[in-house]
């Protein structure tokens, strides 16, 4: 892993041979990397350099920081008030509030939007995020007119998590990019539950019982603080087990 | 202004339902507290207690003051407490929230009203020189029950802290510098600690010890008590919230003495520990500070 | 300075003559500011307070003096905002107290918990009700003169709540440092004994045993509490008794003045 993803610190200097060549697309640089003209390619942040060759592009990982929106992340709001066609939301509680409208919700119309109470939890997706606006949100999908898992959260608890954690949550394969098992152990140990993972490092967990939603809150955390490895995650999971029952 | 993060329906509800069923979310007894730590600095009267991932610094410290006109015959002791925007966003540095002032109020009433520290002791010449202790408390961590940890660090950095020795001769004071005479210890009469009860439900029917944060934000009331290990109360406090039966609160008392009591045991077991490394320590310190020279 | 409480043991008596479970003479009013929402006038003994009641009304721009942290968080319900004045001349030393007085903010927070929890702030959301408290002699139980007073005020001013907050002192005859477990628990406390013996304030809501004020604020033995509990409860229902007939004979005197209609359902209410 180290030798595939060294560490930077900011100011370093990036080895030219890890500088992704392509010869038709041109070179794409992700959060953490600074262009600073002719040539040179600064990290602006410590963390761990990744790059992908097929799309020709570089970012750096790290854990921690604020959240700051952009454009297609999927978060966890929490209303915040209601206005006459759009609701405030509540990104994370040091910034300004994101905007949802009230029809941006699967088969809403005038009549049969949800109602939400200031303090409600919407799973919802940035449509617009910039350094000099207030992000936008969505709780459908503007192309196929479907929520597509999206919308207000009913019940459950939201349990707050590192920024780097969610990230890793939401990749396709969790587990052999992100290192994080713990969700599919715990379902293989039977328990039934339904998450989110919001961007912004707050993952809901949904369950009819109580136990099972803090059992898993309680794994995610932990896996959190700690930084298990995987291994150690499969030694949590049946731990906790073993104690609940 | 930042806010402070509100909890969300979801997590209102559900911490209250859980609890109905006898949960918390970290998984601990009602009446369990999160792991304590003490760790002295390696000054006399610093001491830092982390409850959880809340952490509480406190220093104590002295000089030599005159007294004021209407006590001559006492030292002066004070406690200040200051909540800076390190443990929260949403505190402010020079504006006292309310919680600041309750906080700095229960610390006074518990280990300055309750005489845990003899002042009098504190008086060198009457009237004219008095030692001034002085404990500055410092949250730097904050997710839940700042008192208990804030009132357990002042005692700890109080009964840690040793003030230079003085001589009285011919009526000159001379005040020794710790390389002339080791420093004393202040003369203290009991330990009191503060156990703080949350109360959840309409009724106020589950009671809870060390809350954590997200906790506190959902509680409907609260109730300090202080006491000391031989089982006398120093300070109660429950200021208004959710009214709880009389019955349930004389349960809490007595569960809090049997805190306070590990509390106890636990304070005189790190400073025997702290006196022990200090010793070998001391001789290495002096060696080393001869090479130099 | 320690007064001679050994006295006591002799003829039963208290320094002012009065017994252990008794209470000091309660005097009370309501409705007595013509111009203010609710109003109580209040003596516990020689303690005197006035409360004046303002809202539910819609929040100024200057917030409320406990406000602070709670301002603005919660629109959901009222904001019981509860300011103290002691007078200058309240007591026998006079001594300036400034406004950020520590003391001052924690009966303030105290007293504003208190209501909040026995009155229906759900009721009216986006406002504040203003509770003006001015102490003008002070004699020993200032805090549960306090609260029978403005409790007394948001009756007077109609603010739907559960029950009345009430409350009294009660105290313990021995110091904290004495054994003796002969010691008697006192009923309403005086300035003097809240000098010299441990005591503790209590306010129940209503008739139930169900205390939403405990301050305790001298060394004690955790097990004289339990004695000092039950009489302050105790005091507190025989305190409600007498706030709760202050009130029917304001009202019975409004309607027979013809202030007010008789409701419907009243007819047993004794007009005499």
């Amino acid at each position: 892993m180290a030798t595939e993803h060294p560490l930077v610190l900011p100011g370093d200097t990036i080895d030219p041979s890890l500088i992704p060549t392509h010869k038709k697309q041109p070179l794409r640089l992700g959060p953490g990397l600074r262009h600073v003209p002719p040539s040179t390619i600064l990290p602006t942040v410590a963390g761990q350099l990744v790059t992908d060759l097929r799309k020709n592009s570089m970012w750096v990982e790290y854990n921690g920081g604020r959240y700051i929106p952009s454009q297609g992340d999927l978060v966890i709001g929490q209303v915040a008030r209601s206005a006459t066609d759009l609701y405030f939301v509540t990104i994370t509680p040091y910034t300004a509030n994101a905007s949802l409208p009230h029809l941006s919700f699967e088969g809403a119309s005038k009549k049969t939007r949800p109602q939400l109470l200031p303090g409600a939890l919407v799973y919802a997706r940035v449509t617009l995020a910039n350094r000099h606006m207030d992000p936008e949100l969505e709780c459908v999908s503007a192309t196929t007119g479907k929520a597509e898992g999206l919308g207000p959260l009913a019940g459950g608890m939201a349990f707050d998590v590192s920024l780097g954690l969610a990230r890793r949550l939401l990749m396709a394969r969790s587990r052999e990019e992100g290192g994080v098992e713990v969700l599919e152990q715990l379902g293989a140990e039977g328990l039934a539950f339904e998450t989110a993972v919001g961007r912004n490092g707050r993952v809901w967990v949904g369950s009819d019982s109580p136990k099972t939603v803090v059992l898993v809150g309680r794994a995610l955390t932990e896996t959190d603080e700690k930084a298990l490895g995987v291994e150690q995650q499969r030694k949590l999971v049946k731990k906790l087990i073993r104690e609940m029952r | 202004m930042p806010r402070e993060a509100e909890p969300s329906l979801n997590e209102r509800q559900f911490i209250l339902q859980a609890l109905q069923e006898n949960l918390r979310l970290d998984g601990r007894e009602f009446d369990q507290y999160r792991p304590l730590e003490l760790t002295f600095g390696d000054q006399y009267g610093v001491a830092d207690v982390t409850l959880g991932k809340t952490r509480v610094l406190a220093k104590a410290s002295a000089e030599v003051t005159v007294p004021y006109v209407d006590r001559p015959l006492d030292g002066i002791f004070n406690i200040a407490t200051e909540l800076s925007p390190m443990a929260s966003p949403a505190f402010e540095v020079g504006r006292p929230t309310e919680t600041e002032v309750l906080i700095s109020r229960l610390l006074e009433k518990t280990v300055r009203r309750s005489g845990a520290l003899d002042t009098e002791s504190l008086c060198l010449v009457a009237g004219q020189k008095v030692w001034s202790v002085r404990v500055d408390v410092h949250v730097l961590s904050h997710d839940g029950n700042l008192i208990d940890a804030a009132c357990f660090a002042v005692v700890s950095a109080l009964r840690h802290f040793r003030k230079p020795d003085t001589s009285m001769e011919s009526g000159i004071l001379t005040v020794y510098t710790p390389a002339e005479r080791e420093p004393v210890a202040l003369s203290w009469l009991h330990s009191p600690f503060c156990v703080t009860w949350s109360y959840f439900g309409d009724e106020g029917e589950i009671a809870l010890l060390d809350a954590t944060w997200r906790e506190e934000q959902v509680r409907a009331g609260s109730c300090t008590i202080s006491l000391n290990r031989h089982g006398e109360i120093c300070q109660i406090a429950k200021l208004g919230g959710t009214p709880v039966e009389a019955v349930t609160l004389l349960q809490c008392t007595n569960t809090a003495l049997t805190k306070v009591q590990e509390f106890s045991a636990f304070l005189d077991r790190k400073l025997a520990e702290d006196i022990k490394r200090r010793d070998k320590g001391g001789l290495m310190a002096e060696l080393s500070a001869e090479n130099d020279r | 300075m320690p007064l001679d409480t050994s006295a006591y043991s002799l003829a039963l008596l208290r320094v002012d003559g009065r017994r252990w479970n008794e209470l000091r003479r309660i005097h009370a009013q309501i409705r007595t500011q013509a111009a203010a929402d609710g109003s109580s006038y209040l003596e516990m003994g020689h303690t005197k307070v006035m409360c004046v009641v303002t809202g539910p009304s819609e929040p100024g721009p200057r917030r409320g003096t406990t406000g602070g942290a709670a301002a603005g968080a919660s629109k959901a319900a009222a904001e019981v905002a509860v300011s103290v004045v002691v007078a200058g001349f309240s007591s026998v030393d006079r001594k300036k107290r400034g406004r950020g007085d520590k003391r001052n903010l924690e009966l303030q927070s105290t007293i504003s918990n208190a209501l909040a929890a026995s009155l229906h702030t759900h009721l009216f959301p986006h406002s504040v009700i203003q509770v003006s408290l001015h102490v003008l002699s002070q004699d020993g139980s200032l805090l549960a003169a306090l609260i029978n007073a403005a409790t007394l005020a948001c009756v007077d001013a109609g603010i739907p709540m559960t029950d009345y907050v009430v409350a009294c002192t009660a105290g313990s005859t021995s110091t904290y440092a004495a054994g003796d477990e002969s010691a008697d628990p006192l009923l309403d406390l005086n300035h003097q004994e809240e000098q010299e013996l441990p005591g503790l304030t209590v306010a129940t809501l209503g008739e139930t045993d169900r205390v939403a004020v405990l301050v305790c604020e001298s060394r004690v033995q955790v097990g004289r509490l339990e004695g000092m509990l039950a009489v302050g409860v105790d005091g507190c229902k025989q305190v409600r008794e007498i706030l709760d007939r202050v009130v029917r004979e304001k009202g019975k005197r409004m309607v027979l003045e013809g202030t007010v209609v008789k409701g419907e359902g009243l007819e047993d209410m004794d007009l005499d």
